[in-house]
């Protein structure tokens, strides 16, 4: 591990802040980018820039949830519902993280970021999901009125089953790898269950924390947390994602979208070949 | 119901905020601190309470859902924020376990 230098912390907040804001723009967490940059950039083992990562990931989901408090487009129900797979998924993440080789996670990452940038060129079309205001929201359904239509939406919420185990899934990479994991549900949660796209992200964006709350744990614990360069990327981040949230780039989300699939693909590239050293 | 669930909402909210806000002003403050004086002292001190309001700050939401949904007689989800919470005391312990060991 690089001693942490007040250069060292200048760089990481730097970069925290590319990635946060890069993450805002795309509506993706930063730690796809922080992560790669900490462990093949700075020379972090792949474990503790996890778990700076992970802080990132809490700071930027609990920021985001009190912003849209309020507006009713978070499902509380169903989000605490996935959460006990999710934290399931992130605390055996965590600890499989103890024992298994850098080179394992490294390959695995290569492989999570490849396949973030095929889905991400394959879904340039969404599906929308199509609402009917009569329709019954059950108990796990939700209804918020979205501005851009004037409308109230409501949805019911369809194959439970798969987005528990999606979240599963998502959760257990989330604390392997350091990422906060929505890239994985929300196209989930919006094909194939029957949220809106904003409520699903929105969801999304809340659950993570208690996620990453569940794997930041056991690295903390175990003094993998290194907390100058926790602090100095969590200020980053925070300080990009504000920025991002607030610049309306005049690029087609088209473009957004094949220049990050073709940063993930390199980032996937470069974690297969510079790895494992 | 609905105003319940959005009371419920922005109290959460609430919580969220005061965790994160206070997290970062005690990493704002504890960063320069610790990187001019590398040696444990308040800098390292203020740091760690950072990082420990905000690993805190999403368990307490968990905390104050399953209390909610206590007083709601809301018995499943009641369960199930428990479970979560169950979860992350079970990470906790697991990384005291492996501290130990290495």
């Amino acid at each position: 591990m690089p001693a942490v230098t007040p250069t060292l912390a200048l760089i990481i907040f730097a970069a925290g802040a590319v990635a946060g804001s890069t993450g805002a723009l795309l509506g993706l967490g930063g730690g796809i980018f922080l992560v790669p940059f900490l462990n093949l950039g700075l020379g972090f083992p792949i474990a503790m820039a996890a778990a700076i990562s992970l802080t990132t990931v809490i700071a930027t989901s609990s920021s985001v949830t009190a912003g849209r408090a309020g507006m009713n487009l978070m499902n509380f129900r169903f989000g605490m519902l996935l959460e006990v797979a999710t934290a399931a998924g992130s605390v055996l993440g965590g600890i499989t993280a103890q024992l298994v080789a850098q080179t394992t996670l490294q390959r695995l990452f290569a492989f999570v970021t490849g396949a973030v940038a095929v889905v991400t060129i394959a879904r340039s079309t969404q599906r929308n999901v199509i609402t009917d205001p009569r329709v019954d929201p059950g108990r796990l359904g939700g209804r918020f009125f979205d501005a851009e239509t004037g409308a109230t939406v409501v949805y019911r919420i369809r194959r439970l089953p798969l987005a528990v185990v999606v979240s599963f899934i998502a959760g257990n990479v989330s604390s392997l790898l350091g990422i906060g994991g929505g890239f994985m549900k929300v196209p989930v949660l919006n094909a194939w269950c029957g949220m809106p796209l904003r409520a699903a992200a929105a969801t999304s964006a809340f659950m993570i924390g208690v996620t990453a709350t569940g794997g930041a744990i056991i690295y903390y614990g175990n003094g993998q947390l290194q907390p100058v360069a926790a602090a100095a990327a969590i200020l980053g981040v925070q300080a990009g994602s504000w920025l991002g949230l607030r610049a309306s780039p005049n690029i087609p989300v088209r473009v957004l979208k094949l220049l990050l699939a073709a940063v993930l693909g390199s980032i996937s590239l470069l974690m297969l070949t510079r790895g494992g050293r | 119901m609905k105003s319940s669930d959005t009371r419920f909402e922005i109290l959460i909210g609430r919580v969220l905020r005061t965790g994160v806000v206070t997290s970062i002003v005690c990493l704002a403050i504890g960063l320069p601190l610790s990187l001019a004086w590398p040696e444990p002292g308040a800098g390292a001190r203020l740091l760690n309470i950072g990082i420990l309001f905000l690993i805190a700050t999403p368990a307490a939401r968990v905390v104050l859902s399953t209390i909610e949904y206590i007083l709601e007689r809301d018995w499943p989800f009641a369960v199930l924020t428990s479970i979560v919470l169950l979860e992350l005391v079970i990470g906790a312990v697991a990384a005291l376990v492996f501290h130990r060991k290495i």
